[in-house]
């Protein structure tokens, strides 16, 4: 049970070596070994998203994935979002600041983390393709409607951007 | 000495000291936001702390059973164990919790029996949160199983076994309160409409569970507590008396939390980490619940409740009388207040609405499920469910519309303040035009003739039209009857302006979604004239901030408001005492206005905030005899004009009165008994809107967790009282494709009484969307001759009410 095991990832472009037990979650890896808190644990049974992250650009639970399992990935969180040179939101987190797409903000990495999914395979999503996007993130505060607005004014701002 | 002159709370925003409010009103962002969205925030699992263990707790696959023995030698002895702790040393160090009533408390882990599945038996602090799991499998327990009080009739059959056996009863309290000559009424009445109720346990399930650092420091005898807290002082009290400890050494640091409403829960696992950190000479330890610990025994259920209501009515539709019998399951004890949601409906028994007379038959039971907790609203969502529906059981009788009969009954415009048969006063408010406002928004006639189209198609479509009023910015007084002391809830702030004119605002409370620390930033704004980025609001740990509640009874809004505005006036009449030094003129002569305090006759001579802080902390030479260095003020708000209850509870409670009327369409589906909802209007009345964003975000959560326990959720339990629900798979939140998006409309009565106007805002919909959903069920199956009377009107549930026999 003790065993470890050397795992190689790279986490929001930084390369990682590192040892880990076979039973570490990835959501612990992260967060309690990597120290990137943003990645938020609801449940640990795989129902509420808020541990959503991108690996290798689809998205996972990482309560449900060990840490081993992430071996030779590239994985993405809410640390990776925000611009590291000039320290600017991405636009997506941008856009559920704007638009009151959340109260608590425990569920929102996991929401943002979906909502970049999204878009980058479906740039123009209509409100149910969003919809099927997000049902699978539990929020309790906000009733939903400040996210979907933001997802919506986010998906604009991409585009207008990619025009640009 | 000069004497101090009155201080002067505003309660229109045009009374602030501005040209025009640039803040206080605006949908402005939230400055909480930036770090949340960026997964920066310190939510307390993302804290370390130098040699910190990690406590899992052993938990009771049992009811009710006592303890035989307990074997923790093997997990002692697993490498990484530093400490294992069991009832007996519960036992020797702790009290069991404060409640109200007195005498229905438990200790934080089971003494010689368990009570509920879920109460902790043994904890275990390790290295990591993974040994700690491991050690809980080498604990052997013995246990004697004991019969199970499984429901209230249960608990009160002669002979029942007793949950706790020193009180002789399951029964926690029975009383009744009668207002007015409900006799009478009822005896008048050209029409009596009854129905029973049932209402099962739903709860708050924040997204982040209670989790906490507890640190014992042997040397001082004095604990700390980092954690997801919502009320930090009140918890530091109820700490200091389960642990035995001086109330001025327990330090509770309160972190951002992952959502509350109510049900964050707390006290035992505080406890727990804390003996711990004892038993480790002082290590800390972190206790994270989990999803399955919080479900089973976390603070996240509510309102388990039987009822037996009746309406008077007369011919004409006028409701002269309301009586209520509930029987309401507490679970294993009071531990969780739970008591004082039966009480709160007192605050707004009969609604919206000018009934004369009412009575409440109140029994509160002990059985063995989990303890009940509050959870948002505290105890009128059932109460209004029930109200609500008989209004349009009577409509149906009367052949009256049933929006028709509701604008009948409203307390007129012109009858504020108004005090209601249970005694509270509300404030203002009017609730025909809120409720003529969202029917000509949603359209009702036209609502009402598309369900006549679908009902000839012979699909199954419902209207619901329900009015409820929000008690806002609670009181103690209100829950006296059950047992809870005083008058009065303290909400202290201090505003501090730096050397360079920036303010920081010192709150006893931390984040929980509500976007109070906004608030904050713009009414200190608005009044010192300087921009929101100037401002920050920090949390203060409880043993230094200023006596505080924090979020709850849907209050904090107003009361930190309250609490600036006290603060801000403060500042004010020592800055106008400085500048008027300095001008060689009178205080009284200087007037704040757009961040400058400057001569009222002379506006060209004056001085900006920044500058006399400046002058204040750096030019001592200047000021005035008897003014301190200090450009920083506290103030504590309460709300006024509260007072003591008699003996039937009445009082002056809650201090403002919202109100919302909910107009919600619904299909049912006949062969799967599934509801939707096509539409969904509000329109609300909280009177000044502080930030119009935030009160929006909280209507429409409010409405999600109204679903949630209207349609899906319930904590469900088997006839021996084992849980059967204990993760999310079973426990149905509603998702994005549950929740209508609403479409909401507002008017603005401003509080007369509160900080700028503004009303309590939080619990509004929560109170209102259940109610709204079930009325618009039974509509959608009167032409069927049946109805539903329980929640959640779950797909399985509907569907028996759809193909079962008729009642
Ligand atoms: S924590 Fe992973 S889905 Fe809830
Ligand atoms: S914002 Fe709190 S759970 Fe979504």
């Amino acid at each position: 049970m003790t065993t470890k095991q050397q795992i190689r990832v790279t986490v929001n472009g930084t390369p990682y070596v590192r040892e880990v037990e076979a039973r570490l979650t990835l959501a612990d890896f992260l967060r309690h070994e990597l120290h990137l808190g943003g990645t938020h644990v609801g449940c640990e049974h795989g129902i509420c998203g808020a541990c959503t992250i991108l690996i290798d650009g689809r998205s996972a639970r990482s309560c449900l994935t060990l840490a081993v399992q992430a071996d030779g990935a590239s994985i993405t969180t809410v640390e990776g979002l925000r611009n590291r040179e000039t320290g600017h939101l991405h636009p997506i987190q941008q856009s559920f600041v704007d638009a009151h797409g959340l109260q608590c903000g425990f569920c929102t990495p996991g929401f943002m983390m979906t909502t970049l999914e999204l878009l980058n395979e479906n740039p123009s999503p209509s409100d149910d393709e969003i919809k099927e996007a997000l049902g699978g993130n539990l929020c309790r505060c906000t009733g939903y409607q400040g996210i979907l607005d933001s997802v919506r004014l986010a998906a604009s701002r991409l585009r207008t951007a990619q025009d640009a | 000495m000069r004497p101090l002159m009155a201080i002067e709370i505003p309660t229109r925003p045009d009374q602030l000291p501005t040209t025009a409010p640039r803040f206080v009103g605006k949908a402005v962002k939230r400055i909480e936001d930036p770090a949340l969205v960026s997964g920066t925030v310190e939510f307390i699992d993302n804290l370390s702390l130098p040699g910190m263990l990690h406590c899992a707790i052993l938990r009771s696959p049992h009811p009710h059973a006592r303890i035989v023995s307990i074997d923790t030698t093997a997990a002692l002895s697993l490498e990484g164990v530093e400490a294992v702790l069991t009832g007996d040393d519960v036992a020797r160090w702790c009290a069991p919790g404060i409640t109200a009533p007195e005498g229905w408390g438990n200790y934080c882990m089971a003494v010689g029996k368990v009570r509920f599945v879920g109460e902790p038996v043994v904890a275990v602090a390790a290295a990591s949160r993974y040994i700690a799991e491991d050690a809980l499998e080498l604990v052997q327990v013995e246990y004697e199983l004991l019969p199970p009080v499984a429901n209230p009739d249960e608990a009160m059959a002669p002979g029942a076994p007793l949950v706790f056996e020193d009180r002789g009863t399951n029964v926690i309290q029975s009383r009744s309160y009668t207002w007015g000559d409900i006799d009478r009424v009822f005896a008048e009445a050209d029409r009596v409409v009854s129905r029973k109720f049932r209402w099962n346990r739903v709860g708050a399930n924040p997204t982040e569970t209670f989790g906490c650092i507890c640190q014992w420091d042997l040397a001082d005898n004095s604990l700390t507590c980092r954690g997801a807290y919502q009320t930090p002082r009140f918890m530091a009290l109820g700490r200091a008396a389960s642990l035995k400890l001086p109330a001025n050494k327990v330090k509770v640091i309160s972190h951002a939390q992952g959502g509350g409403f109510g049900g964050k829960g707390g006290p035992r696992g505080t406890d727990i980490a804390a003996l711990l950190s004892r038993k480790t000479n002082g290590r800390p330890v972190k206790y994270i619940e989990d999803r399955i610990e919080y479900l089973l025994a976390g603070g996240g259920q509510s309102w388990d409740r039987y009822y037996e209501a009746a309406l008077a009515v007369k011919a004409d539709g006028t409701v002269t009388g309301f009586r209520v019998r509930l029987v309401d399951d507490q679970g294993a004890g009071a531990e969780g207040y739970g008591t004082i949601s039966a009480a709160k409906p007192l605050a707004a028994f009969t609604g919206n609405y000018r009934i004369e007379a009412a009575f409440y038959d109140m029994t509160l039971v002990a059985t063995n499920r989990a303890p009940t907790y509050p959870y948002r609203g505290y105890g009128p969502p059932p109460h209004n469910l029930v109200l609500e529906s008989l209004m349009d059981i009577a409509a149906r009788e009367l052949a009256v519309d049933p929006a028709e009969l509701r604008r009948r009954n409203y307390i007129r415009p012109e009858q504020f303040p108004y005090t209601v048969p249970s005694g509270n006063e509300y404030d203002s408010g009017n609730y025909a035009a809120v409720h003529d406002r969202v029917l000509e928004m949603a359209d009702y006639q036209a609502l009402r003739k598309a369900q006549a189209k679908a009902r000839a198609e012979g699909r199954l479509v419902g209207i619901g039209v329900v009015s409820t009023v929000e008690p806002g910015v609670f009181d103690w007084n209100a829950y006296a009857t059950v047992g809870v002391p005083g008058v009065g809830v303290p909400e202290g702030v201090k505003v501090a302006v730096d050397i360079l004119g920036n303010v920081t605002v010192a709150v006893g409370f931390n984040l929980q979604g509500q976007g109070q620390f906004t608030v904050a930033a713009q009414v200190v704004a608005d009044y010192l004239g300087v921009d929101m980025n100037s401002v920050r609001v920090a949390t203060a740990s409880t043993d230094v901030a200023m006596p505080h509640f924090g979020q709850g009874g849907s209050r904090l809004g107003v009361a930190v408001s309250g609490a600036i505005l006290g603060a801000c006036d403060k500042l004010r009449q020592t800055f106008s005492r400085v500048v008027a030094h300095l001008m060689h003129a009178e205080p009284e002569q200087v007037e704040l206005i757009d961040g400058r305090l400057q001569l009222k006759h002379a506006p060209e001579h004056g001085m900006s905030v920044a500058e006399v802080a400046g002058v204040m902390l750096a030019r001592s030479d200047l000021l005035p005899p008897g003014v301190e260095p200090c450009p920083e003020a506290t103030y504590v708000w309460t709300a006024p004009n509260r007072n003591l209850p008699d003996d039937q509870g009445r009082c002056r409670s809650y201090l403002t009165a919202a109100n919302a009327t909910h107009v919600v369409q619904v299909e049912i589906d006949r062969d799967t008994g599934q509801v939707t909802i096509p539409a969904y209007f509000i329109v609300d009345d909280c009177g000044t809107r502080l930030n119009p964003a935030s009160v929006e975000g909280q209507l429409q959560g409010g409405v999600a967790q109204g679903v949630g326990a209207a349609l899906y959720e319930e904590y469900v339990y088997d006839a021996q009282c084992q849980p059967l629900v204990s993760t999310f798979v079973d426990y149905l939140v509603p998702t994005i494709h549950e929740v209508p998006m609403t479409t909401k409309d507002h008017l603005v009565t401003p509080s007369p009484v509160a900080p700028l106007g503004a009303k309590g805002c939080g619990e509004g919909a929560i109170h209102t969307t259940p109610a709204a959903l079930l009325c618009a069920i039974n509509d959608a199956l009167s032409p069927l001759g049946r109805e539903i009377l329980e929640t959640p009107a779950s797909p399985h549930r509907l569907w028996k009410v759809l193909h079962g026999p008729c009642a």
